[in-house]
């Protein structure tokens, strides 16, 4: 599904250049759940933002379902990124102003999901999350666990291909994010690809593969048994 | 520690640059409009405040009814002033001034064209304070042919000011001797002459009549608490004194006289209210109205206002921002005074470099300024000691003010919430921000339909078929001075090649010559039903050289010899008359102020002329009726040729055989109107530059406020980035809140303009209808400023990279 070749991505601030990724080459295949994993500031997000085509790689190709997706526009890389791809953040990332149903419909109504069609959808997945009854509070009202479902009913509302986690535990404590842990593993043994970024082991544990990165590169792959 | 605040509130400032420009630009921007209408205004209130004793002095106006018609005069009785100061031990003084209309002062061998002469009573110097530099003020205006002139008028002919004991040859026939130099009259009177010429050179000012009213006069009390007392004499003062000649010239009682319905009253009008409340018969000159004043003060006050309201809106938006800061000073123990003085230090600031920058955006403005509403205004010591005081105390004003919302509202929340972020939440939907949006555009959006509607009625006069033709006609204005060869003047400019005709007369629509008359309509001599119309003297080549229309009847004609017992009439007179058929009628002129059949002359209807405008538009079509008669007041000659200067100079050639002593003065009709319409006219372009500001001030708040909240929601728009919103998407959605309080100005202002504008324009007996499209136009327009304010900043937000925006947290 995925195929990265000598990716590179730099950042140039007043005084330094950071190379955050170095001549990175990864195959990542459908059906997969990979951990990303590696000391801070090694570029597990800058990875995990490419691949998300929420930014542009400087050199190298990135081919994602057989197109070459590397220098696409920001148009086309946002409607490609809309049907393909739902993100899960450490800092879930839910609108603050909105309904947790409001939340999971967001991605529906962008994609024009008719009305009908969203209210089922959102229905469904709030429901296996298991935060029917939250549907009206705001993200204020819930905890750090329920915030983070509901992230994850929003990142898998409309069905995407791919789920790209980056550190979905780090704001939770053990049980909720073992909570967590299963719903990912539920959605891959659906079908979806997952690629999550993790500080924690026992997180990894539940993924297919590791890629450990060290400055920009990758260093090991672990295959999971 | 004022120290350490300045400091502090600079880097603040400095740090958040944007914000701090566009703050201090709206309010400099919106001070300085305030302060140069503030000057306009005060000058305008300052007329004749020059006058030491301007409080004590008042003219004496007249109210004037004869039947039907009722006129109001600035000017009375030529024995008023002396029986006054005779007759009441509190009257000071009394003086006269009689306007000479335009006189010719001979300059070498060239006679110059001055308008601006008067006779006065040599008590003018008593009354009015007119510094004299030469001569004697008390003597000066005594001796017949003594003439007092003003600085500038004796450097104009004698290069000098030391011209006591000179002469000055007026119209070529009257010598005068300059007994006195003053100081110009201020700018600031409501009568500005450079020669003032004594009374008793004017034989008719030892008139004793008492029917007949020509000077304006004024008298100087003792204290001006006797005004009313004064006033209330005046009925009995006038049937004292004009009993016997009413008795004896129209043979009735005064009492009689007002028991038909008629009357003529005395009254006073205090010298300061004359240039802005008076706008009568026989006025020095043409004065401004308050209305004007009134609608350019609420400007300012409007435009202060959405000065002040960007800057508390920005201020606190801002401070929203600085909640986290306020927060983590309270914790490190900070205590709310110190908070306090913190903010407002730092608004103070930002007003007071706002203040120095509109003294200077003023300062660069007011030549601009001045062209446009034809004043002289000026920045200088005097002005100073009011506009410095009150640049502080607006500065310290909007300074506390706005500075004190965030102040006290910041410093007063617990710590722990403000760094949990919920004040950034609770500012968000300020109730109170978007009052304040709403205000600002309710208020442009008025200035907009405001602006239209007088462009559109200005517009309308410009354009208005006034029922005469007045372009390409050129009035020569001096033709009086050809004497006997007037006439000879007329034939031989007729003869010219681009001459198509040419009218000669002093009575014009857009000349100031008014005659009146009383004519009654049947031999019964009746006064309530008589006819108190222009009566004006014109060739028969009148109507044709002013294109003016035959409504019934015929022009008047060289051939006939009885047309000088004819009379033309215009429709309003028709139809005042009330004939079936006024053609062929007959009406009775009064030829003196017996009114009994014996003492009128009759006259027979040749013709109806189409109504055509000669007063100002603010006033219907009044009756008018023309004679047959010689009237050289002025030579209008209607043109059409393709070499303009060509045709000049042969006009001129002519005027120079004929007489070669005087200087021809003409002026184009066309021009002469629009002068009727000039106040009008700079109103309305200074009204199109207020909006202007107003606008773009609401505007720079608006590009404040909206940049305010897109960084409020970064983080929301680069979630709904990451989930697929499109940059359009996120731009309509951030304009949308804008837009939607722009639509509810839009309700609120439109109706509420359309009332003001209504109103504005019932002044104008010919005027538009305001139409729907002005309102739409206004709110479009007010809306698509919004928009392009607005989605500048959206736009911004919108494509900014949504990594960026998430990472923060
Ligand atoms: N916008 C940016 N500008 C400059 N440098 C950046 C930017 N974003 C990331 N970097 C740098 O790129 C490198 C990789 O950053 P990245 O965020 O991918 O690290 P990470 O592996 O996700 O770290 P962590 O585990 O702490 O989240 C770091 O050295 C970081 O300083
Ligand atoms: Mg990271």
């Amino acid at each position: 599904m995925i195929k990265i070749t000598n990716l590179e991505k730099f950042y140039r601030t007043e005084e330094v250049e950071t190379i955050a990724l170095n001549k990175l080459s990864i195959e990542i295949a459908t059906g997969e759940f990979v951990a990303i994993m590696g000391p801070s500031g090694c570029g597990k997000s800058t990875l995990l933002n490419i691949l998300g085509m929420l930014d542009d790689p400087d050199e190298g190709s990135y081919i994602f379902n057989e197109i070459e997706v590397a220098h696409f526009t920001e148009r086309k890389r946002a409607d490609l990124r809309k049907h393909n791809i739902g993100f899960v953040f450490q800092s879930f990332n839910l609108i603050d102003e909105l309904t947790v149903f409001e939340n999971v419909e967001l991605p529906l109504i962008y994609t024009g999901v008719p009305a009908s069609e969203r209210v089922k959808r959102v229905e469904e997945v709030l429901d296996k999350m298991q935060i029917m009854h939250r549907r009206n509070h705001y993200p204020q009202q819930l905890s750090g666990g329920q915030q983070q479902r509901v992230a994850i009913a929003r990142a898998v509302v409309n069905k995407p291909k791919l789920i790209l986690a980056d550190e979905p535990t780090g704001n939770l404590d053990s049980t909720n994010g073992n909570d967590v842990m299963e719903l990912l593993t539920d959605l891959n043994e659906q079908g979806t690809t997952i690629i999550m970024v993790t500080h924690s082991e026992h997180d990894a544990r539940y993924s297919h593969r590791i890629i450990r990165l060290l400055d920009g590169q990758a260093v090991v792959e672990n295959i999971m048994v | 520690m004022i120290k350490n605040y300045i400091k502090t509130a600079y880097r603040s400032l400095r740090k958040n640059r944007g914000f701090t420009t566009i703050n201090i630009m709206g309010l400099a921007l919106g001070l300085a409009t305030c302060l140069l209408i503030v000057l306009y205004v005060a000058d305008e209130l300052s007329y004749d405040r020059y006058n030491d004793k301007a409080s004590r002095i008042y003219r004496v106006n007249e109210d004037l009814k004869l039947g039907d018609n009722a006129v109001k005069y600035a000017v009375c009785m030529a024995p008023l002033a002396k029986t006054l100061i005779a007759e009441y031990p509190f009257v000071e003084n009394a003086t006269r001034l009689k306007n000479a209309g335009t006189s010719h002062v001979k300059k070498g061998t060239l006679n110059i064209s001055e308008n601006r002469v008067a006779f006065a009573d040599p008590s003018l110097f008593s009354v009015f304070t007119l510094p004299m530099i030469n001569g004697n003020a008390a003597s000066a205006l005594v001796e017949p042919n003594s003439v007092v002139i003003t600085e500038t008028t004796a450097q104009k002919y004698f290069n000098s000011t030391n011209v006591v004991g000179k002469t000055l040859l007026f119209n070529d026939n009257t010598l005068c001797k300059v007994t006195g130099v003053i100081k110009d009259v201020p700018r600031q009177s409501h009568f500005n002459f450079d020669f003032f010429i004594s009374m008793s050179s004017f034989p008719d000012s030892r008139s004793t009549e008492w029917l007949r009213s020509d000077y304006n006069t004024y008298v100087l009390l003792k204290d001006k608490s006797y005004a009313k007392q004064l006033e209330a004499s005046f009925p009995a003062l006038l049937e004292k004194f004009s009993g016997a000649q009413m008795k004896a010239q129209l043979n009735l009682s005064y009492a009689e006289f007002e028991k038909q319905g008629s009357f003529f009253r005395l009254n006073l009008i205090p010298l300061t209210d004359i240039h802005l409340k008076s706008n009568i018969s026989g006025e020095l000159s043409a004065n401004g109205t308050t209305q004007y004043v009134y609608i350019f003060l609420l400007i300012a006050v409007f435009i202060l206002l959405i000065a002040c309201i960007n800057f508390m809106n920005l201020s606190t938006a801002r401070s929203a921002n600085r909640a986290r800061e306020v927060g983590v000073r309270k914790v490190l123990g900070s205590a709310r005074k110190h908070l306090i003085a913190q903010f407002l230090t730092e608004s103070v600031l930002v007003t007071i470099i706002s203040t120095v920058l509109a003294f200077v955006i003023a300062l660069f403005l007011l030549p601009l300024f001045n062209q446009l509403s034809g004043k002289e205004l000026a920045i200088n010591a005097s002005s100073m000691v009011w506009i410095v005081p009150a640049l502080v105390a607006i500065a310290l004003f909007v300074g506390v003010l706005s500075g004190s919302y965030p102040a006290f509202y910041l410093s007063a929340f617990q710590p722990v919430d403000v760094l949990k972020g919920k004040l950034a939440t609770g500012f968000k939907g300020s109730r109170l921000r978007s009052f304040f949006v709403v205000f600002q555009f309710s208020i442009s959006i008025f200035l907009i339909i405001g602006t239209l509607v007088i462009y559109n009625q200005l517009n309308y006069i410009q354009s208005k078929n006034l029922g005469y033709n007045r372009s390409q006609v050129l009035v020569v204005k001096n033709v009086f001075e050809l004497n006997g060869q007037a006439k000879l003047f007329k034939q031989k400019v007729k003869e010219l090649p681009g001459v198509i005709n040419a009218t000669m007369t002093g009575f014009l629509p857009t000349s100031g010559w008014k005659n009146t008359a009383i004519y009654f309509r049947d031999a019964s001599i009746n006064e309530k039903t008589s006819l108190f119309p222009q009566s004006w003297q014109i060739d028969e080549d009148y109507i044709g050289t002013l294109g003016m229309k035959m409504a019934a009847g015929r022009n008047f004609s060289k051939d006939m010899a009885t047309d000088s017992d004819g009379v033309m009439i215009n429709e309003a007179a028709a139809k005042f008359l009330g004939f079936k058929d006024p053609v062929n009628s007959v009406i009775y002129k009064a030829t003196d102020s017996k009114h009994d059949l014996a003492h009128t002359k009759q006259y027979r209807v040749l013709g109806v002329v189409k109504d055509f405008n000669f007063n100002s538009l603010h006033e219907n079509v009044s009756p008018v009726v023309m004679t047959l008669a010689e009237n050289n007041g002025a030579l209008s000659i209607r043109l059409n040729t393709n070499n303009l200067s060509q045709l000049m100079s042969q006009i001129n050639a002519v005027w120079k055989d004929v007489n070669p002593n005087v200087q021809i003065n003409y002026s184009f009709m066309d021009q002469d109107f629009d002068a009727t319409y000039r106040t009008e006219q700079r109103t309305g372009q200074i009204f199109i530059i207020f909006t202007a500001l107003a606008i773009i001030i609401a505007c720079l708040g608006l590009f404040g406020l909206a940049a305010y909240a897109a960084e409020q929601r970064t983080k929301e728009i680069g979630i709904r980035k990451v989930l697929g919103a499109s940059v359009a998407a996120i731009a309509g959605m951030l304009s949308k809140d804008f837009v939607k309080l722009v639509g509810i100005s839009i309700l609120i202002a439109s109706p509420l303009a359309w009332y003001a504008m209504n109103k504005w324009l019932q002044d104008f007996a010919y005027r538009i209808n305001i139409q729907w499209w002005v309102l739409a136009l206004a709110g479009i327009a007010a809306l698509l400023i919004a928009v392009v304010t607005v989605s500048f900043q959206s736009i911004k937000a919108a494509v900014a990279n949504p990594v960026d925006s998430l990472k923060n947290e």
